[in-house]
């Protein structure tokens, strides 16, 4: 099957390489941390989440861990997904590019409000 | 429900994205489900949903379009006509298209051509099988599931049964009236529903009642008023009773004993699953004095798993015996077991611990389905209210069988229960309601759930 490109980087899976820095989450959790770091703008549907993960990984950018046990349900074995160093790259070089368009768009005073 | 629209969505997506994340979305699903509670929650959750299907299922099929199976085809052989089956190809909108279309077309085709020929349509009505009673009064244990499927023998249903004459009439009421007084268990409670059946007769009551059917449904609507006890029932068959067959010697008969044979006492599967998780699937519970050795043999087989899967989805009951027989192995003390074929005796113990079974005290799970009635509800209904045994699929077909059959004439007849049985759970058993599964879920899903559990009590030890 031909890999997916993920150049440019979509939205929905630079939001889950953010979601993963720092923790290993399972499907749901990454779901979760992506609807909080975007004040619940993106809620990842399963097929949208799943699509994501699995270009991710084909592209080495996440790696699956063996299924374990949820430690809040308990009783659910779950893939749990981690971040690889080049998943964190990719991620920091789209966050520089988005910090270069945030700037250039501060310089062309299009912003208002309160953002950033 | 909501869980099985979501499953039939998921449905939608190609064959290599539900065997690699198929669980997990439907994990996904439930999760939310389950924290997102609340009507305006459980909009938003299937606005995302819908939102999310349409945004990625095109994306699977169109970015991910799935490599032909051209290499690993096998060529045909020169001269043979052979189909191949793409199972990983993309179907074409325009397929789908037309595919729904035509497949409307035939069902309708179908339909309206079912309801020219018979009318609307009405569940199928059998009479017991090789009922053994005379005119008016002989029993028979025609309600036994062995005989033939008699599910769907109640009448509860409301068959269009023809007219009704006042003769016949008079002349059932009466047979059901002497039939009562002469057989119900309950002396006083006969009584009164005799009275009140005479009662509603001069009253005039039924004068108005001319199909067969609603008679059998008023009848026995009104000898419940009385006395609600489910296992007293009046019955319509549409097609005529089988005549009263020559009284049968006691014991098997050598065609039970050689349909056993041939069918390995209905024991379909016997096996160790992965994970050593004991599984049967046995479709009957045959009589032991035929079967005894293979039923012995099966549960051998599983003694030593660690959980073991009874699959009774198609199974429709039959001799008792067995079932007390097969949930003997599952304790190590004599458990009161409930028949309400049988008075409480001595006898309505299992003759637990079986020696040598190695099974009490291991985790059970019952696979169940509509089909699954009378001896199989049995024995899903003991092991349930015993909390033996965690019932997963659907809820049962209600028939306990528990009255003895007496044929009235060609279409009538009444189930009576002749013996007191305690039913130490509920005034009521599985007739007519059916048992409840713990898990609620389709019957061709049931297994994969049982496993699913299964493995999860496992990974607990």
């Amino acid at each position: 099957m031909p890999k997916r490109t993920l150049d440019p980087l979509p939205s929905a899976a630079f939001q889950i390489l953010l979601a993963l820095v720092g923790e290993d989450l399972h499907g749901y959790a990454i779901m979760r941390q992506v609807a909080e770091q975007t004040d619940g703008r993106i809620r990842l549907g399963p097929g949208t989440l799943y699509s994501s993960i699995r270009s991710l990984l084909e592209n080495g950018l996440i790696e699956e861990l063996d299924a374990r046990e949820d430690a809040d349900s308990g009783d659910e074995r779950r893939r749990y997904y981690r971040l690889t160093s080049a998943g964190r790259k990719l991620a920091s070089a789209e966050a520089h590019r988005l910090a270069d368009v945030l700037r250039v768009a501060r310089a062309k005073k299009i912003l208002r409000g309160r953002y950033v | 429900m909501s869980e099985k629209i979501y499953a039939f969505f998921l449905r939608l997506y190609p064959d290599h994205f539900r065997q690699e994340y198929g669980d997990e979305a439907l994990q996904l699903f439930r999760d939310r489900a389950r924290d997102e509670r609340g009507f305006f929650s459980r909009l938003r959750l299937w606005m995302d949903l819908l939102f999310d299907l349409t945004v990625s299922l095109p994306r699977e099929y169109f970015h991910f379009p799935a490599p032909r199976a051209v290499t690993s085809a096998p060529q045909p052989v020169r001269g043979i006509p052979s189909f191949h089956v793409l199972q990983n190809e993309p179907l074409r909108p325009g397929a789908l298209l037309s595919g729904g279309v035509l497949s409307l077309v035939a069902l309708t085709t179908c339909w309206l051509s079912l309801i020219s020929v018979v009318g609307p349509y009405h569940p199928a009505v059998r009479p017991p099988q090789g009922s053994s009673s005379s005119e008016s009064s002989s029993p028979s244990r025609s309600f036994q599931p062995n005989q033939g499927d008699s599910a769907s023998t109640s009448g509860r249903y409301a068959v269009p049964g023809g007219n009704l004459d006042p003769v016949e009439r008079k002349r059932i009421l009466a047979a059901t009236i002497s039939n009562l007084k002469e057989h119900y268990v309950d002396r006083d409670a006969a009584q009164k529903m005799a009275s009140a059946l005479a009662a509603h007769e001069s009253h005039g009551d039924y004068d108005a009642v001319a199909d067969r059917a609603a008679f059998a449904v008023l009848l026995t609507q009104q000898m419940h008023e009385i006395n609600p006890d489910r296992h007293l029932t009046f019955e319509y068959f549409q097609d005529p009773l089988p005549p009263q067959p020559p009284a049968q010697p006691t014991g098997v008969s050598p065609q039970y004993r050689d349909a056993m044979k041939q069918q390995n006492c209905t024991f379909e599967k016997v096996e160790l699953l992965p994970h050593n998780i004991g599984y049967l699937k046995f479709n009957s519970f045959p009589d032991p004095e035929v079967c005894r050795v293979e039923a012995m043999a099966a549960m051998t087989y599983v003694n030593h798993a660690d959980v073991v899967i009874f699959d009774l989805r198609d199974n429709r009951g039959g001799s008792p015996e067995m079932v007390q027989l097969l949930g003997a192995y599952l304790f190590d003390h004599p458990e009161y077991w409930y028949n309400p074929r049988e008075a409480t005796s001595a006898q309505s113990w299992t003759q637990s611990p079986v020696p040598g079974s190695d099974l009490a005290g291991k985790p059970i799970f019952i696979l169940t389905s509509s089909r699954t009635i009378s001896g199989a509800e049995q024995f899903s209904y003991n092991l349930k209210m015993l909390k033996r045994a965690t019932l997963v699929g659907e809820t049962t077909g209600g028939a306990a069988h528990a009255g003895v059959f007496h044929r009235l004439d060609d279409h009538f007849g009444i189930g009576i229960p002749e013996v007191k049985s305690i039913n130490p759970y509920s005034d009521n058993d599985w007739a007519e309601t059916g048992v409840a599964p713990d898990v609620q879920i389709s019957a061709p899903n049931a297994l994969d759930a049982a496993l699913k559990l299964a493995r999860a009590r496992l990974a607990k030890k």
